[in-house]
């Protein structure tokens, strides 16, 4: 890290620990839901940005995460210490199933994830004696540990303002690793890292249940901020919207998912204020984004600090 | 139950010659053009609104199905041509802006249909049930579309299979630049091919849309089972998906009859364990 992204690094953390003294609730609401967000897209992001691989389905280790804790919370007042690890384990074993899909490359990848990804939405939408159907399951309470309880929505920010910085310093322990240089060059040529006896499928299917871990973690904390689980968060929507923001912040880096997350709800809050036709304005983004900003804002940052920084040594 | 076993065979063909009509023109245009449009099921939704509004207008359901599918004609050019092309084979970018696309007309749809389940009248002729032999009651429309289905099948395969037409678009699935090396216009092929394939999905529109209704949503819904047709059948066959339909509307049906909670699972299920063998699906080549 060169001395001015330790800086910027320091200030946002501590704009991050200053928020709620600065904003109200709805704003707080809203940047907790940018940092779960944000945790999605970047488990989308640790797929399509280090393998290449492109899943639509992650809405799914999300949803089921987030079913779980509910169910296991509101139906059989199963305490937080159990009921959230139950929802990652679930998640993940999910992910350990859909994982098979690392046995498709491009297109047959993403079509089968897609499939896959409605195998959940339909289940929870059709089987409402277990998932409350389309009304999904409701009254989900604050997390508990023991006598440690959180019970306001700044201290829930906190929380997940902890997961995340967590979340963030283990994603890049893992992609320095020797694990997330083998990730990359499958990206950059897999026929080339299977000649140097790499056993990708496996790599792959590895980073597939990792990434399923990472959003099941998000659904996890997701639940406990909305309160509420239903069928829409399984849709394929979700899924696109999570891939989404990590190309709008920059796919394969790690700030990127959550300034895409923060972009891509704070666009959606600020114009359903005003203007009916919300998803018009959200496919234009996806169309927009493709044609002229594959590389995303933070690509565009880099790419603008190299030419002041070209432009300085002309200058000098 | 033997009877119920009967009638859902015919629920299972006859949603699989709906499926095959939208299918056969996404797997075409991969086979081709190798593009994902991800917005076929809009274009499916969006045909069958023209064609409600067409009935609607002037009463005639063949009318409707020329104009459900001449307006996905028009518009898939469109977007063919100022969109999709500008992202070359790059299917991820593909996705994602033909997403873009179906987000933007499903909810123009949304703002001129409204929100509810609407219907596209059945023509007279074909309203009710009428009694198949053995003394079963069926709904004529779903009976005759099964019959629709098979002619477009037969059509599309003669096309494919016994024309000049088809053996350059053959030809352009196997190998583009040796076909482009031959002399022959791709360009022209290309929207051709996407032509067909927009007025496949906006015709599948107006008679999906007679029985399974029009909503905000339905798109995506027909779509995966479109997407899963063509994943069963392999990408860029139309024999495989074809056969692709049968199989996604048996089991649909046949799921929804015995295990209407987990319908879905029993239609994904085993495509998950098909590409466990055959990671390019039955009739799958290597792209």
């Amino acid at each position: 890290m060169r001395r001015a992204d330790i800086a910027l690094a320091c200030a946002a953390l501590a704009l991050a620990l200053a928020l709620p003294q600065l904003a109200g609730p709805f704003w707080m609401g809203l940047v907790t839901q940018m940092l779960i967000f944000g945790l999605l897209a970047l488990s989308v992001d640790l797929l399509l940005g280090q393998t290449g691989l492109f899943s639509l389905c992650h809405a799914s280790f999300f949803a089921v995460a987030a079913y779980t804790v509910a169910i296991l919370q509101v139906r059989y007042a199963v305490p937080t210490a159990l009921a959230a690890p139950a929802g990652l384990l679930a998640g993940t074993l999910l992910a350990l199933v859909f994982g098979i899909a690392v046995r498709t490359r491009g297109v047959y990848f993403i079509l089968t994830t897609i499939a896959l990804g409605y195998i959940v939405w339909g289940v929870a939408h059709r089987w409402s004696s277990f998932t409350g159907g389309d009304n999904g399951v409701t009254n989900v309470p604050f997390p508990a540990l023991g006598a440690l309880r959180i019970d306001s929505h700044t201290e829930y920010y906190y929380f997940v303002l902890a997961v995340m910085i967590a979340c963030a310093l283990g994603y890049r322990v893992l992609i320095d690793s020797p694990f997330g240089l083998g990730l990359r060059g499958i990206k950059a040529s897999e026929t080339r890292m299977r000649s140097l006896g790499y056993r990708t499928n496996l790599h792959l299917y590895a980073a597939f249940v990792l990434s399923g871990l990472l959003a099941s973690l998000a659904g996890v904390l997701y639940v406990y901020y909305n309160r509420f689980v239903n069928p829409v968060s399984a849709s394929f929507p979700i899924s696109v919207e999570a891939t989404l923001m990590a190309i709008v912040g920059g796919s394969g880096t790690i700030v990127g998912p959550f300034i895409g997350a923060a972009v891509i709800l704070g666009l959606r809050n600020w114009v359903s204020s005003f203007f009916e036709l919300y998803a018009t304005v959200m496919g234009v983004v996806f169309i927009a984004t493709v044609l002229w900003a594959p590389e995303g804002i933070v690509g565009l940052l880099i790419r603008l600090r190299l030419r002041i920084a070209s432009a300085r040594r002309e200058a000098s | 139950m033997m009877t119920g076993a009967i009638l859902q065979a015919i629920n299972g063909v006859s949603l699989a010659a709906l499926l095959f009509l939208l299918a056969s023109g996404f797997t075409l245009s991969f086979g081709v053009m190798r593009v994902v449009n991800m917005a076929h099921g809009a274009y499916y939704l969006l045909g069958g609104y023209v064609g409600l509004s067409t009935v609607r207008a002037t009463g005639s359901f063949a009318l409707a199905i020329v104009a459900g599918g001449a307006a996905i004609v028009l518009l898939g050019f469109f977007v063919d041509r100022f969109l999709l092309r500008r992202t070359g084979e790059n299917h991820l970018a593909q996705v994602l802006l033909s997403v873009g696309v179906a987000f933007v007309i499903g909810d123009i749809a949304l703002q001129i249909w409204g929100g509810d389940s609407l219907k596209v009248p059945v023509p007279e002729l074909l309203r009710g049930p009428m009694e198949l032999p053995g003394g079963l009651i069926y709904p004529a429309y779903r009976f005759v579309l099964i019959f629709f289905g098979i002619v477009v099948g037969v059509l599309l395969w003669l096309l494919y299979r016994k024309t000049q037409i088809g053996a350059v678009v053959r030809a352009g699935v196997d190998d583009r630049e040796q076909v482009s090396a031959t002399g022959i216009n791709i360009d022209r092929l290309f929207v051709m091919v996407s032509a067909l394939a927009s007025f496949l999905a906006g015709m599948s529109g107006v008679v999906g849309g007679a029985f399974l209704t029009l909503y905000p949503g339905a798109e995506w819904e027909i779509l995966v089972y479109a997407l899963v047709v063509v994943i069963v059948g392999g990408l860029g066959s139309l024999e495989g998906a074809m056969i692709g339909a049968l199989i996604v509307g048996l089991l649909d049906a046949y799921g929804r009859w015995l295990l209407p909670e987990f319908s879905y699972f029993v239609l994904f299920a085993p495509m998950a364990l098909l590409l466990l063998v055959r990671p390019r699906g039955l009739f799958g080549k290597e792209f």
